[in-house]
């Protein structure tokens, strides 16, 4: 077989085999480029004088995929705009940016753009900010220049949820940077007290700077502190001790035995209760940004395209602008259908509600609904469920249900009833804070009691001696314990591509013993796969490749795309076809361009054209087989099976390694699913489950005291991912599964699902090392306290030295590895 | 000796304000909203 030799794009950067279309510059370099859509962009960039993009070392472009067309009209968009005086303002969100060089093109690129005033892009966040003159251009035209780059535009409107985490961060940034000034403040006059403590101090110097100290601790305490204080108020008046308790408790403890001893010219301990609230507000803020770098990965994968519909004939009045030029085809809104309605699916369309064929046949990929990931051959009077993908040929449908009652909107109601009967697991730090708080209470009040009556002393100084108690017994390595593994878990296996949502996932995750995969799509990529290729007697494998390439190149479907992708990877590009046929669910004939007729298809369907030949062929286990003729003789054939995602086989022996129970739970034949389950090493599976089966097989493991992991990418998944204790998800599946997962698995190995709960154990491991450390710390210094001899100093250099000790515990978590 | 310690005091007060009503005023202006991109842009000729 010739092969061409190995090329890099002028645009995109990749390596390609296949045929490239070359140009050659005004000097005698030459640019190369592996399609049409990389070319347009590499003009565009270049007529807006920005070729230094090219020089620039980091930049990781992604290829244009030609003719893509945007889903949005002007319509759509006008509703994303916000007019601002005489210009408009729109936020879009930009998917595929992932460098800071994909930043800097975008932005002058758009800037070009006449008509354009402002532009500024997050690189977090994937959202360009455009401020234009709506007379001069139009927000379609911004929406193309960005599609023409190979980035993929989506209008974006920051929700209600939204909005309020940002007034939350701002909130908090603002508590934390109040309470580090005064902290930084407070510190110069505690290191002169200190000084003054072992080499004296004139008592009116000592006074003034206690004074200071009462003035910048106050708004640390009641301002920055505040959100523990309500929490501890809440937790109170619930008799739920947490966190929160603990920490006001420290805060206020130390604030009001600093106080007394201000005006009894005592020593204080106002940097305890500073430092303490300071230091929590760290964690916080470090365990929201987690959070919300994982938010804004997960809001860049959804796919937000509009619902709309092709209205046939029909009587829904027109409300709505007609997009189509064609006689009596409407596009309206998908909530506008009603039953009963004849709509137009087109290729490649989805089924915007259910439906019954009334005219035609097709091909439908219903892997949405059943699991199943062949596409099956639907004709008249068959019935489809909304979301399902039309493969082959459009088809003409009557609406069954309206929009609101179709299967998606079933599958969310499912959802929801999921979520809400799940019950909320109490974290570990607020578990050990809920016998932990009682315990330093009675002990306070043990040591007030007995000062007061056994040794007789005055009820001021044995109140005082009480309060020291229970501020030694709150160091802030406690309030760090958590939320300082957490960050480095979090960042840690991010950078590992794991998106884990939240600290809470990992405590859940750490947890689990049962496992339950998903078969399309999870453990299998959902696309076939070429396995095998034969060559009959007297062809060349080149011409067969380059003929199937040809005619495959014009279907829809997914086989035919498998074999394009293969004919691809060996160097061949399809060619002109003509007189392409489809026949859904039998096969496809065109011609070559040397005039041979080509059809590739099922034994059947090369029967019923009349083929010769020994067309029987034992179709090895459950593989299909595609087979090819060129000009009525039988001249190859490919066979086929759904694709094991890589690292299946690997995340199976090392979950089971940690004797969790594991299960394949598919909508797929049972035949099948066993098939898969044999290959990865699974010993259960479990076949043909529809969304509540699989939702009721979660919720029976979990009334076993089972803690269940689902992986999932399917909406026949959103409700069995949404009832369990951890569930996940990989990049590239559906919304409304994403949005249900705690756990999404960017890229495509699969393996890491078995990372994620190795680093959540290790985790889980930190943290326990850490509260231990924090309960030593308690074990020396409650004595201490009781007896009365911790002086502020000690207690003030063992608080720093815990909070540091617990902090580079944590850092070990940063030298995970997927093998370690 | 002792006052000119309560000046600096006070003085070191001013001027910590000083800086705290910057952080506020950078605060609500979303000079905190994307911290990647600035230390891109630093490597950037234009």
């Amino acid at each position: 077989m010739s092969m061409l030799p190995e090329q890099t794009c002028s645009h995109c950067g990749i390596s390609f085999r296949w045929k490239a279309i070359k140009e050659s510059a005004d000097d005698d370099c030459q640019t190369i480029f592996c399609c049409r859509g990389c070319q347009g962009a590499y003009h565009m960039i270049c007529a807006a004088g920005l070729e230094n993009f090219y020089l620039r070392p980091d930049r990781a472009t992604p290829t244009v995929m030609e003719g893509s067309v945007l889903p949005y009209t002007d319509i759509d968009l006008s509703q994303h705009i916000v007019s601002d005086g005489d210009s408009c303002r729109i936020d879009i969100l930009v998917s595929g940016i992932t460098c800071p060089s994909c930043v800097w093109l975008l932005e002058r690129m758009l800037d070009r753009i006449p008509g354009v005033e402002y532009v500024s892009i997050s690189y977090s966040g994937g959202i360009a900010s455009l401020r234009f003159n709506p007379e001069t251009v139009a927000p379609l035209d911004i929406f193309s220049v960005i599609a023409g780059l190979g980035y993929v535009p989506r209008p974006y409107s920051a929700d209600q949820s939204e909005k309020e985490a940002r007034r939350e961060r701002d909130d908090l940034l603002l508590r934390f940077g109040t309470a580090l000034f005064l902290t930084m403040q407070l510190m110069a006059y505690s290191y002169a007290l200190y000084a003054g403590y072992f080499q004296g101090i004139g008592g009116a110097m000592k006074q003034f700077l206690q004074y200071v100290s009462l003035l910048v601790t106050t708004p640390v305490v009641f301002y920055s502190g505040w959100p523990f204080i309500i929490g501890a108020w809440r937790s109170l008046k619930t008799v739920a001790p947490g966190m929160d308790l603990l920490i006001a408790m420290g805060a206020l403890s130390s604030w009001s035995y600093s106080v007394w001893a201000t005006f009894t010219g005592q020593e204080t301990y106002y940097e305890s209760s500073a430092f303490i609230v300071t230091f929590v507000l760290i964690g916080r803020l470090l365990e929201l940004s987690v959070r919300r770098r994982a938010m804004s990965g997960i809001s860049s994968l959804y796919a937000a395209a509009p619902q709309r519909a092709t209205l046939v004939g029909g009587s829904t009045p027109l409300t709505k602008r007609s997009l189509s030029g064609v006689e009596g085809h409407r596009t309206i809104e998908v909530d506008d259908i009603r039953p009963g309605d004849l709509l137009l699916v087109r290729q490649g369309e989805r089924f915007p509600v259910d439906c019954l064929i009334v005219e035609g046949e097709t091909e439908v990929d219903q892997s949405l609904a059943t699991g199943e990931s062949q596409p099956v051959l639907l004709v008249c009077d068959n019935e489809v469920r909304s979301g399902c993908v039309n493969v082959a040929a459009p088809v003409t449908v009557q609406a069954l249900r309206p929009a609101g009652q179709s299967y998606l909107m079933r599958v969310a109601a499912l959802v929801q009833m999921a979520q809400a009967g799940k019950p909320k697991l109490q974290q570990l730090a607020d578990r050990v804070s809920g016998w932990f708080v009682p315990v330093v209470i009675l002990l306070a009040l043990l040591v007030g009691a007995g000062r007061l009556w056994y040794f007789g002393e005055n009820p001021g100084s044995a109140i005082m001696s009480a309060l020291s108690v229970v501020l030694i017994a709150c160091p802030c390595a406690m309030g760090l314990a958590v939320p300082a593994a957490v960050l480095a878990a979090c960042s840690r296996s991010a950078s590992l591509g794991i998106i884990l949502r939240g600290g809470d996932v990992i405590e859940r995750l750490a947890s689990i013993n049962s496992a339950l995969f998903d078969k399309t799509g999870t453990v299998t990529c959902g696309l076939p796969g070429i396995i095998q290729f034969d060559i009959y007697a007297g062809y060349d494998a080149a011409v067969v490749l380059q003929a199937a390439a040809t005619v495959e190149e014009q279907a829809a479907h997914p086989l035919a795309r498998a074999i394009v992708r293969y004919a691809a990877a060996h160097g061949y590009q399809p060619e002109s076809c003509r007189a392409f046929r489809s026949v859904p669910g039998r096969g496809i004939s065109g011609l070559l361009p040397d005039g041979k007729k080509m059809l590739c298809g099922s034994e059947s369907f090369l029967r019923g054209e009349g083929v010769s030949g020994n067309i029987e062929c034992q179709s090895e286990s459950a593989a299909t087989a595609v087979l090819l003729a060129i000009d009525g003789q039988l001249a190859g054939r490919f066979l086929l099976v759904d694709q094991l995602r890589e690292g299946a086989r690997s995340v199976v022996s090392e979950l089971a390694a940690e004797r969790m129970e594991l299960c394949l739970i598919s909508g797929d034949h049972q035949i099948t699913v066993d098939r898969i389950a044999a290959d990865i090493g699974l010993e259960s599976a479990l076949g043909e489950m529809t969304p509540d089966q699989k939702l009721a097989h979660v919720t029976t493991l979990l009334q076993q005291g089972r803690q269940v992991l689902m992986v999932g990418d399917g909406v026949n998944d959103a409700p069995a991912l949404a009832a369990a204790t951890v569930s996940c998800s990989l990049s590239g599946s559906s919304d409304i599964a994403l949005e249900n997962a705690d756990v999404i698995i960017t890229g495509d190995d699969l393996s890491r699902i078995a990372t994620a709960y190795r680093i959540s154990r290790a985790t889980m491991t930190i943290i326990k090392q850490n509260l231990l450390w924090a309960f030593v710390y308690n074990i020396i210094g409650i004595p201490l306290a009781m007896s009365g001899h911790l002086t502020p100093v000690y207690a003030a250099v063992a608080m720093t030295a815990s909070s540091l000790l617990v902090s580079l515990n944590s850092l070990r978590l940063m030298r995970f590895t997927h093998h370690g | 000796m002792d006052e000119s310690l309560i000046i600096l005091i006070v003085l070191s007060l001013c001027l910590g304000a000083g800086c705290w009503l910057i952080f506020i005023w950078a605060v609500k202006k979303g000079e905190f909203e994307d911290v990647e991109k600035p230390k891109h842009r630093m490597l950037d000729d234009d």
